[in-house]
């Protein structure tokens, strides 16, 4: 019996397929949205201006991915924020 | 003009006058007591407590029963930072932790009076009463107050 590569990467990394996502708001500044992506996840100033553009234009956008407690974590500094933001599975 | 907030070489400083003050002091009061009495039919209290599943209810629940706590202990402390900033010495600069709850409690602010008006992606209605006109001048100069520090803390 041979494993193929989705049973492989379920072994190895169980908990890998999740996603955090923020959601667009009418109310949040874009550069509020951007200096947060910025300040908390660290990502480069393109970075950053590009998923909160993605959030506004598009109405959503993975800001992160990884294990479900990471995402949980992730989640819940966002609401902190006051940022509308929520835990998925990464295929949903 | 006096900006919200000013950028100096120092670190950034609070640039409201006095009546501005006074109408935040009173703002962030209201916030409080809507924090202490987390009204769950309240949909300012909804949009403070986002869901942490979409479409799980199940997974949201204990991802509530989990963070609800110290979202509000949160959100209380950040309001409470903003209360004694206001009227703490005014030649300092704010403090890193200062400017974040300031961030943190003027979103709050935003987000509840924008339940209140009904605010979407096309903007805030018209608000009918003369009370609902205050109500969206203040929202609108919460905007302007929040771009402010915004920009004085990014550059």
């Amino acid at each position: 019996m041979t494993l193929d590569e989705t049973d492989l990467r379920r072994l190895v990394a169980p908990d890998v397929p999740w996603v955090t996502l923020v959601w667009d708001d009418p109310v949040n500044l874009m550069s509020y949205v951007s200096y947060v992506f910025r300040s908390y996840f660290g990502f480069e100033r393109k970075e950053a201006e590009r998923l909160m553009l993605q959030v506004h234009t598009k109405g959503k956008a993975v800001v992160a991915t990884g294990a479900r407690e990471q995402m949980e974590l992730h989640v819940e500094a966002m609401h902190g924020y006051g940022l509308w933001a929520t835990v998925s599975k990464a295929d949903e | 003009m006096i900006l919200p907030f000013q950028h100096r070489r120092d670190g950034v400083h609070l640039g409201l006058a006095e009546h501005e003050r006074e109408l935040l002091r009173d703002l962030v009061a209201q916030l409080v007591s809507l924090l202490e009495t987390h009204d769950d039919a309240d949909p300012a209290v909804a949009r403070l407590y986002p869901p942490g599943y979409d479409g799980d209810a199940e997974a949201d629940a204990e991802f509530r029963r989990l963070t609800a706590d110290d979202l509000t202990a949160g959100k209380i402390e950040n309001a409470k930072a903003l209360l004694a900033s206001l009227h703490a010495d005014r030649r300092a600069p704010l403090t890193h932790e200062t400017l974040e709850a300031w961030l943190r409690s003027l979103t709050d602010l935003r987000l509840t009076l924008a339940s209140r008006l009904g605010v979407t992606n096309e903007g805030v209605p018209d608000p009918g009463d003369r009370n609902g006109v205050v109500l969206r001048d203040v929202y609108e100069w919460l905007g302007y107050v929040q771009e402010s520090l915004v920009r004085a803390i990014d550059r």
